[in-house]
């Protein structure tokens, strides 16, 4: 359904995502996971178009989707969580969905979506009048998690959903994301929490330093003696 | 001060801060969503009183149509001004700043070559007369400058949260790259900004150009005022704008009364001073997390 082909990214002169390939199936969750600075955020950054790739060439549907802007992207059926949550602070929860559903004119479906976040989310229907800004980081991200939603997405990129969350917080945001995929979603999850990695996804692919170091089923590669030391701190 | 002179000082005070609020707001608005200061914000204004000037002066179009006519203009003006000045500068906020402060001084001198830059531009009082409040008395000119600007702010108000468009420049005001994965357009937005900033001080020059000298350096004086205004308000509040707009129109009147209007400039960047010390966020600023 997607899939980068060779893809390099640069910042300037330095190279951040150094040629690599990445496939994700209709339906499934896949995860990318790595240390800081691996080029995990850039690798997400630039399949929704904030970046542009230098080289390689993404595929989405088989369309090519490199080069082309957010806005366009978004409109093709890509929404993406951004690391950090990045919710409309001054806007109200309610007005940050209706920003999610910005390119919509099914006035229908965007009600039946909207129902359906709030039963996924059932704190932002209580909370729908509050400013996003004055939220706690657990519920933000879930506002961030169904404005994303609110678009309609075939593909669901989530960058870091867990980062800064408490523990007990981050156990409900992952049941949230496995309760999606089962009803379909297809979803790309980068986290630096691995083991919540790979307790969601199928199919991990481990980046290092720009480039996919190892892939494969999360089954075994959480048998892996240095997936096992390095990500999972066993 | 006698209690006539007290509430006519106070009559005049709000017809200074409608205006002020109507161009801060358009100035803080287009700093909101670009980030970038409109140097020419006060020749806007300016062109907003030559289309009056020149419609209802010169070609004796009814007064009402010809302000009408001035928020079109200007607003056209504004986007013409970020499509070709504020969208190629985007990544550079020097050079932009720059080309604003350029192009205050091309419209200034394309006025003044085409109008002459001679003493002023004589615009006719359309509506002669005065409101009498118990001794008090305020042409009818100037009262009308207060429903005017109301009405204005209020339908910006409007606008910006209930419509979707609205709601949108907000979201772009406030985070433009998560704006972008949402699908919303920042050259549009940014487009549709500098047209409402446009629109506004358009209205405010055509609404000035009865009783204030229409001049190509009209602007000069304003844009001061109205970065004070805008400062002290806090930056990208337009809320703010509004309240500091009001605050400095008593201020400006009061003190230009008792004393003179240069001790009135004074006094008004005094207050930004202290506000700026107490509150660096502005008044209904908000400070960046």
């Amino acid at each position: 359904m997607l899939s980068l082909k060779d893809v390099w990214a640069h910042y300037g002169s330095v190279a951040a995502v150094k040629g690599i390939s990445v496939e994700v199936a209709e339906a499934e969750i896949v995860t990318l996971i790595g240390s800081n600075g691996a080029g995990k955020t850039t690798t997400m950054r630039t399949i929704c178009g904030l970046h542009k790739p230098t080289k390689g060439e993404i595929l989405f549907e088989g369309k090519r989707i490199n080069g082309l802007d957010p806005e366009k992207i978004n409109a093709l059926g890509i929404a993406m969580v951004p690391e950090g949550r990045h919710v409309f602070p001054q806007l109200t929860v309610m007005e940050n969905l209706e920003m999610g559903a910005y390119l919509r004119k099914d006035a229908a479906g965007i009600r039946r979506d909207l129902e359906e976040m709030f039963t996924h989310f059932p704190i932002l229907k209580e909370r729908h009048k509050q400013l996003a800004g004055t939220m706690s980081g657990g519920q933000q991200q879930m506002v961030a998690m169904a404005r994303a939603l609110m678009s309609g997405p075939k593909v669901l990129l989530l960058d870091e959903p867990s980062l800064g969350l408490s523990p007990l917080m981050t156990q409900q945001i992952a049941k949230i994301i496995k309760k999606l995929n089962e009803i379909g979603r297809t979803i790309v999850l980068v986290e630096q929490n691995a083991r919540l990695a790979f307790l969601l996804a199928k199919r991990a692919y481990v980046m290092e330093i720009g480039r996919i170091s190892m892939s494969g089923l999360t089954v075994d590669l959480k048998d892996d003696p240095k997936v096992r030391e390095t990500y999972l701190g066993v | 001060m006698d209690s006539a002179t007290l509430l006519q000082t106070f009559a005049n005070s709000i017809v200074a801060g409608s205006i002020y609020a109507v161009i801060a707001v358009g100035l803080a608005m287009a700093f909101g969503v670009m980030k970038m200061a409109n140097f020419a914000h006060g020749e806007f204004f300016m062109v907003g009183a030559y289309t009056v000037y020149v419609c209802y002066g010169l070609m004796g179009w009814p007064f009402p149509v010809a302000v009408l006519m001035a928020i079109p203009v200007v607003a056209l003006l504004g986007v013409a001004t970020e499509r070709f000045i504020f969208r190629p500068t985007r990544e550079n906020v020097l050079a932009g700043f720059m080309a604003t402060a350029g192009l205050a001084l091309i419209l200034q001198v394309l006025i003044g070559q085409i109008w002459g830059v001679g003493l002023m531009r004589s615009v006719p009082t359309p509506y002669m007369g005065a409101l009498d409040l118990g001794g008090v008395r305020i042409g009818w000119q100037r009262v009308l400058v207060i429903p005017s600007a109301i009405a204005m702010l209020f339908a910006l108000w409007y606008f910006l949260y209930h419509a979707k468009a609205g709601k949108a420049l907000r979201a772009c005001a406030q985070d433009p790259e998560t704006a972008r994965l949402q699908g919303i357009n920042i050259n549009r937005m940014t487009m549709l900004a500098m047209a409402i900033s446009g629109a506004l001080a358009g209205l405010a020059g055509a609404l000035m150009a009865p009783i204030h000298p229409v001049t190509p350096y009209m602007g000069h004086g304003i844009i001061l005022t109205a970065f004070i205004v805008v400062v002290m308000g806090g930056m990208e509040s337009i809320a703010g704008a509004i309240l500091a707009a009001v605050l400095l129109g008593f201020i400006h009147t009061f003190v230009t009364t008792l004393s003179d209007a240069v001790t009135a400039q004074m006094v008004g960047v005094a207050c930004m001073a202290v506000v700026l010390i107490v509150r660096p966020q502005g008044l209904l600023g908000r400070v960046k997390a």
